[in-house]
């Protein structure tokens, strides 16, 4: 390992948390949620050193828990995923799908596509992007203006051109690339992911969630719920501002370290006589060791998302240094923290719908203005992640996806905005041996629809949950009578992604 | 016949105008000049009425099939054109006219020659030119739906074998030799299963378990220590009878068994997706369930009145009220009008919920396909679309008629008179609001502003759709006004003063409009494709104006109008354009298949209660509520002995299908299922037998290896299994045992007070209220507001499960978040100290009376010595800290002992 022991092995935290070695010997032979060498290990017992096995990492010691490892069906490319959501809707033909059509035919209606539908009604002509594209990268690609750190990477890029959603309602697109489905109510891709193989790490949740801190995206928690899985395997926020998660600690000054101590001591003795009395039942012990991983938690959650020991070095390549992309910056570096502590599924979203037509990619009425806006927020950031990642030798075992809810029209609304155009969309892909510099499918030659090799939401998890070892037929849930899965009864693997 | 089948004009109407589909291109081919030859015009109608496809079961490929007729009767009466029903369509003598949009209207000329050849005895013309049967199409079975390329699988006697589709059968009780376990049916049954597997059932619990368990599984409260003294040393020897017979009385019931049925029947206060406005009436709703529980009606009368309460003889406040249930899905309410495709999804909810809750079957797997797995068809699914697509949202009105037109004609007159003072203020904003037009036109790019001003036959292609950007300039006028334009505008303070003179008068009037009456949120019959719409958005769903294809209807029919519902096509989905929408067959209303008796179409005849209405939902809700249903008595006894016991005898509570498990006791379930019906589908009696049988009374705190072995998730019930306590069960505990609940029944919803760190984040344009810890908040949590895109934290975590799904069982699972919630968050903390001062009160400052009265009131049960002692070392340990009892009163909220009952 190589991070330093930050989180309970030092004296300043070390109090919040039960000690092990006190609820050992006060459960006696009987407990089982916790085993004995861990107990023994991290605790220093038997002159093992303090600094021993991570306590904020890993899931030793911990034998009943939703969250324990689960085999993958085969080899996993990745161990974890980080999902770079943007929020409303970016113009892929403004960013990274090139199109000099547009140019060509700049104010003239687009023609031979049938009936041409908008979601705020009256379709403009074509309209040229506003930006420049140029070349970069061995492969060549074609990258706006508005990347110029992205650009610099493209090389460790897999970009999709020819995904395609069903909607061009912001909700039920978000819903359809988060869990598959354009209904409410279904369980979302790391839900799915976290169902299937536990997390990597027993002290922090196994699903995170970082969203902008400007808000939440479109309906907020129905986008990383649970859905009709157990509810344990929905998406915890952490909040960027003070504790990351809800009830971490007491409230100031209703509990002070030594009360909380004392109150579990006597709390463990309680339970266990209770255990004694109903043996035979798992759920009983691992209310028992729920606490114990609480109080990990307690130090390690914080301790996960706490940038102050990063180096100025790493934090000017996230763009902390510049007050635009300092706050997605810090959710990328967050993010890689989180994975590198085995983290299985982080969601990452920029975009806040208090002010809609603002604060998300919702470009309808200017692109230069919105997406000039969000472009530098999350350029210097991500191109950072994927840096940091790789120099880390962590790309090899992190998929990360960029994505969005759908792309936009080629045409002009009010001159210079777009509107939504869930017919084609780009996403991005990086890490997980995914072979970079190389541009799937592609869509029309306005980017008005996907016209080669089409890419659904399906089709895009079921290659996600496989390069994390995942068949996407084989990972069901049983619900309203038969054995749901993420891609529904379809999904293909895309197979540039997958080789 | 048509009064029967309701709806049957209508689609044999859509059915003509379908089969004139295909003039538009034959007719070009000539003939113009001379009488149409009648044969052309009926060949082309086979495209969807000939040999392949028929819809509404009509053929018109030879003279005997238009004789025969479809769903709707004969097609002619030879020799009688006048008579003959497509001669009367299209005519447009009866409604809606054939043929629709986009075939053009009948020639004068074709009409007559139809009329002559149907007078003239209706020979058929040319046998020939009747469309040949593609080979292989046809269906074996004339009553098979055949269309598209789906074939329409043949419901057999073999698949009514099915377990779950047979009537349930009294069984033969085992005669044990036993007394402890021959009191009771469901003892002997439980015990013979028992006996059958080897396993040896645990002594029966002590009184002061007992109470505590029949407390928190009756009315999800803890029992006092009087009470439970009481019993403890009630020497009645019917006590704990008595005891159940108390709870079932008790209001606190049906605030416990409620909450099951509002996860069945996925009950929220906000519709969810992108806005989750509020549902300001839904709590009428959940109020309705409450008391259906607490004043025990009967089940069969309550699915009656949730699918159909406006369809009874005598609908009833609860009654109409209990129409929530269809209505309580998820809504997206933006844009509805222009997504067709969302009213099937709404749709299709209420066909998973309704069939979920009800009949533990899922036909919503059949709406692309034949349900892989149960028999039930494609066009089952769409039988069951027939039954709801005359489903409109409405808000029952809770008063008497003559209270609410009243109201009415009040509010209406001074709507009247705020309209004609708005026209006014138009009036002086009209040459501002082109001034501003002018100067938003300023500040688009030039090329929009040149296209603009380039007269309209002037512009380029490219330049009209460039102008027509300027037609999205809508909206802030408003604020415009009243801001002072934001610089857009200057507004003369002349005419400022005028307008804000109006809008003073208008501000007076609107205060004097009197309240609404209060309103059920609700469902009845109507005809979507007639909603009214804003004049800016033409045409209902889809933006299809209905009427430009013949047909008429009202949105809301009133009393006295003929009214039938809106047909519905098979296999259209909403996202077609209308037109390809009726190319499928019109599908009439049914019950499952699988569930009706060969040939039975039990659907409809219009209720009797004056309103029009098509009876479509009432018919199905009185085939569920049959004795002769095999499956609702079932799922109901499932339910209720898997809130019991934590476990189904059928552990997939929403289905009985064949991705369902099969029931571990099928016996006991069918006894449990004949008996409830027996006893007039009477709830209370069931928790009275269950509850009153030695399986229910056994102690949990029993072990037997051997036991173990055998049967580890105790399937059998050899013990009784403890259960945790529900999300919303755990908070009414701490709050029973604190004293702090605040017993105010029913009405609007309370908000739990949040953190704004977690209200802030959630997008909204529904509401949640800003609270705090007090008695307001402190009501049971069956009250508290259900937000679908925001829980409870607490009892987010604690399982509480996705609202905008029917949830059949609620997960148990142990994370460590609960932890951290119980531990660290406010609302424990608060309660502890409040707990241990009620324990001052009530014991005094003595120690160790405050731990006794601490475990009779948590625990329902004196601490044992050990534990006394033990407890008594924690007081003095943490004396100096001031607070010892309520850390106490703290840690005793964690314990497994409190969350669950044993």
């Amino acid at each position: 390992m190589k991070h330093e022991p930050e989180c309970n092995c030092n004296g300043k935290s070390r109090r919040r948390f039960i000690s092990r070695r006190d609820l050992l010997f006060q459960a006696g032979g009987g407990i089982s949620g916790i085993a004995l060498a861990y107990l023994l290990g991290t605790d220093g017992l038997l002159g093992a050193p303090a600094a021993g096995p991570q306590a904020c990492v890993g899931s030793a010691g911990v034998t009943d828990s939703p969250f324990l490892p689960k085999a993958p069906h085969f080899k996993a490319r990745a161990k974890s995923v980080i999902s770079l959501f943007m929020c409303g809707g970016v113009s892929h033909v403004d960013t990274f799908d090139y199109k000099p059509a547009l140019t060509k035919y700049h104010g003239k209606p687009m023609e031979g596509k049938g009936e041409v539908l908008v979601r705020q009604g009256y379709p403009g002509p074509l309209m040229k992007s506003p930006y420049q594209f140029k070349q970069f990268g061995q492969s060549g690609k074609w990258v706006s203006e508005l990347f110029p750190n992205i650009s610099g990477i493209v090389d460790e890029l897999a970009f999709i051109h020819s995904a395609q959603g069903r909607s061009a309602d912001h909700t039920l697109s978000h819903y359809e690339w988060n869990t598959g489905s354009i209904i409410a109510g279904y369980p979302s891709m790391g839900a799915w992911l976290t169902y299937g193989l536990g997390s990597e790490n027993q002290s922090l949740p196994a699903f995170v969630v970082i969203h902008d801190p400007r808000g939440g995206p479109f309906t907020g928690s129905a986008q990383w719920s649970s859905g009709f899985l157990p509810a344990a395997y929905q998406g915890t926020v952490f909040r960027s501002a003070g504790d990351p998660i809800l009830d971490l600690h007491p409230s100031a000054g209703s509990l002070s370290p030594e009360q909380q101590r004392a109150e579990l001591d006597e709390l463990s003795r309680i339970n266990q006589n209770y255990v004694e009395k109903h043996p035979g039942i798992s759920e009983l012990t691992a209310r028992i060791s729920s606490y114990e991983l609480a109080f990990r938690m307690q130090g390690c959650a914080p301790e996960a998302i706490n940038l102050d020991d990063e180096s100025d070095e790493t934090k000017r390549l996230y763009g902390l240094d510049n007050k635009v992309s300092e706050p997605f910056g810090r959710q990328c570096l967050m993010a890689r923290r989180l994975v590198e502590r085995g983290v299985r599924a982080v969601q990452l979203w920029n975009g806040a719908v208090v002010n809609q037509n603002v604060d998300t990619w919702d470009a309808h009425n200017s692109i230069v203005d919105n997406h000039g806006r969000h472009a530098p927020e999350v350029d210097k950031p991500i191109a950072g992640l994927i840096t940091d990642l790789k120099r880390r030798g962590l790309l090899d075992e992190t998929l990360v996806v960029w994505h969005s809810e759908f792309g936009r029209m080629p045409l002009s609304q009010k001159g210079i905005g777009r509107d939504h155009n869930p017919g084609a969309l780009t996403v991005f892909m990086a890490g997980a041996g995914v072979k970079g510099g190389q541009s799937i499918g592609a869509s029309d030659e306005f980017g008005y629809k996907a016209a080669e090799q089409i890419v659904t939401a399906h089709d895009l998890h079921a290659s996600i949950l496989y390069l994390m070892g995942i068949d996407h037929k084989r990972l069901t849930y049983y619900y309203n009578g038969r054995n749901m899965r993420l891609t529904d009864v379809a999904g293909e693997l895309i197979p540039q992604i997958v080789a | 016949m048509h009064r029967k089948f309701s709806g049957a004009k209508v689609s044999a109407a859509v059915m003509m105008a379908i089969l004139l589909l295909g003039i538009l291109s034959i007719a070009a081919l000539g003939q113009r000049s001379q009488a149409p030859d009648v044969s052309a015009i009926l060949a082309k109608c086979q495209q969807c009425h000939g040999t392949a496809v028929q819809m509404s079961k009509l053929s018109v490929a030879s003279r005997a099939s238009l004789l025969q007729g479809g769903s709707h009767g004969p097609a002619i009466v030879p020799g009688n054109a006048a008579e003959s029903l497509l001669y009367k369509r299209i005519t447009g003598e009866e409604k809606p006219v054939m043929p629709m949009a986009p075939v053009p209207a009948l020639t004068p000329q074709e009409i007559a020659a139809v009329k002559t050849w149907i007078d003239q005895g209706a020979a058929w013309p040319e046998e020939a030119k009747a469309t040949p049967t593609p080979a292989g199409t046809q269906a074996a079975d004339p009553s098979l739906l055949v269309y598209n390329g789906y074939q329409e699988r043949k419901i057999t006697d073999a698949d009514r074998q099915w377990w779950s589709f047979k009537k349930p059968v009294r069984p033969a009780i085992p005669q044990g030799n036993d007394a402890r376990w021959s009191k009771s049916p469901i003892d002997a049954l439980v015990k013979a299963k028992l006996e059958e597997k080897q396993l040896t059932p645990a002594r029966p619990a002590d009184r002061s378990t007992l109470i505590r368990r029949a407390y928190l599984d009756l009315l999800g409260l803890l029992p006092s220590p009087a009470e439970v003294d009481a019993f403890v040393k009630d020497p009645a020897p019917r006590a704990y009878e008595n005891l159940i017979d108390k709870l079932l009385a008790s209001p606190h019931y049906g605030e416990r068994w409620a909450r099951l049925w509002l996860d069945v029947a996925r009950y929220s206060d906000s519709t969810g997706y992108e806005y989750d406005y509020d549902v300001s009436e839904a709590w009428r709703y959940r109020d309705y369930v409450i008391k259906a529980f607490n004043e025990n009606k009967p089940y069969n009368q309550f699915i009656l009145e949730q699918l159909a309460g406006d369809e009874l003889d005598k609908p009833t406040f609860d009654s109409l009220t209990a129409t929530g249930f269809v209505r309580l899905g998820p809504r997206v309410l933006d844009r509805d009008l222009e997504n067709p495709n969302y009213r099937f999804d709404y749709i299709d909810d209420i066909i998973r919920t309704t069939y979920q809750s009800f009949q533990a079957l899922s036909v919503n797997c059949a709406r692309c396909h034949d349900h892989k797995f149960d028999p039930i068809t494609r066009k089952d699914y769409y039988k069951t679309i027939a039954i709801f697509n005359g489903f409109v949202e409405y808000d029952h009105p809770l008063v008497t008629q003559d209270d609410w037109s009243k109201y009415q004609k009040a509010a209406d007159d001074i709507n009247g008179k705020i309209r004609s003072l708005r026209q006014q203020v138009t009036g002086i904003e009209e040459p501002y609001r082109k001034e501003r037009f002018q100067r938003i036109l300023s500040t688009f790019p030039a090329d929009i502003q040149e296209a603009y001003n380039t007269p309209e036959e002037k512009r380029t292609p490219g330049q009209k759709l460039l102008a027509a950007q300027v037609a999205t300039v809508r909206g802030d006028e408003e604020q415009d006004f009243n801001t002072g334009g934001r610089a857009l505008i200057k507004v003369s303070s002349e005419d400022d003063q005028a307008r804000k003179k109006l809008l003073d008068q208008i501000d007076a009037l609107t205060k004097q409009i009197p309240p609404r009456p209060p309103v059920a949120f609700g469902v009845r019959d109507g005809d979507f494709r007639f909603i009214p719409h804003p004049p800016f958005q033409p045409g209902s769903l889809g933006g299809i104006v209905y009427e430009k294809y013949g047909f008429t209807g009202k949105y809301l029919p009133q009393q006295g109008d003929r009214y039938e519902p809106p047909p519905t096509y098979f296999a259209s989905n909403g996202l077609m354009p209308f037109p390809e929408e009726i190319k499928g067959p019109v599908v009439e209303p049914g019950f499952l298949t699988v569930l009706s008796k060969p040939g039975q179409q039990p659907f409809a005849d219009p209720p009797k209660n004056g309103y029009p209405s098509s009876g479509r939902r009432r018919a199905l809700a009185e085939a569920i509520a049959s004795e002769e249903n095999p499956l609702t008595a079932r799922v109901m006894v499932n339910r209720i002995w898997y809130q019991h016991f934590g476990q189904g005898i059928v552990s997939t509570p929403n289905n009985f299908g064949k991705m369902g498990t099969q029931p571990s006791n099928p016996e006991l379930l069918d006894w449990l299922a004949t008996e409830f019906m027996q006893r007039g589908w009477d709830i209370k009696q069931m928790h009275r037998l269950i509850m009153n049988s030695e399986t229910y009374k056994m102690a949990s705190d029993y072990y037997l290896p051997a036991n173990a072995e055998k049967d580890p998730t105790n399937q059998f019930l050899w013990r009784f299994p403890i259960k945790r306590l529900e999300a919303e069960i755990i908070r009414d505990a701490v709050l029973s045992a604190s004293g702090d609940l605040n017993f105010q029944p029913g009405g609007k919803p309370f908000f739990p007070p949040v953190p704004e760190a977690v209200t802030s984040q959630v997008p909204t344009k529904g509401k949640w209220e800003k609270t705090q810890e007090d008695p307001s908040t402190w009501r049971r949590s069956v009250y508290a507001y259900v937000k679908r895109n925001m829980k409870y934290p607490m009892f987010e975590v604690f399982d509480q499960p996705d609202a905008a799904l029917s949830c059949e069982r609620r997960e148990v699972t142990t994370v460590p978040t609960q932890a951290l919630t119980l531990f660290n968050n406010e609302f424990f903390l608060l309660q502890a100290k409040h707990f241990a001062e009620r324990v001052t009160r009530e014991a005094g400052s003595d120690p160790a009376a405050q731990i006794k009265q601490v475990y009779r009131i948590a625990f329902s049960r004196e601490p044992s010595a050990r534990e006394l002692q033990q407890s008594m070392e924690f007081l003095k340990k943490q004396a100096k800290s001031g607070g010892a009892l309520a850390e106490f009163a703290h840690v005793i909220f964690n314990t497994n002992e409190f969350l669950y009952i044993n």
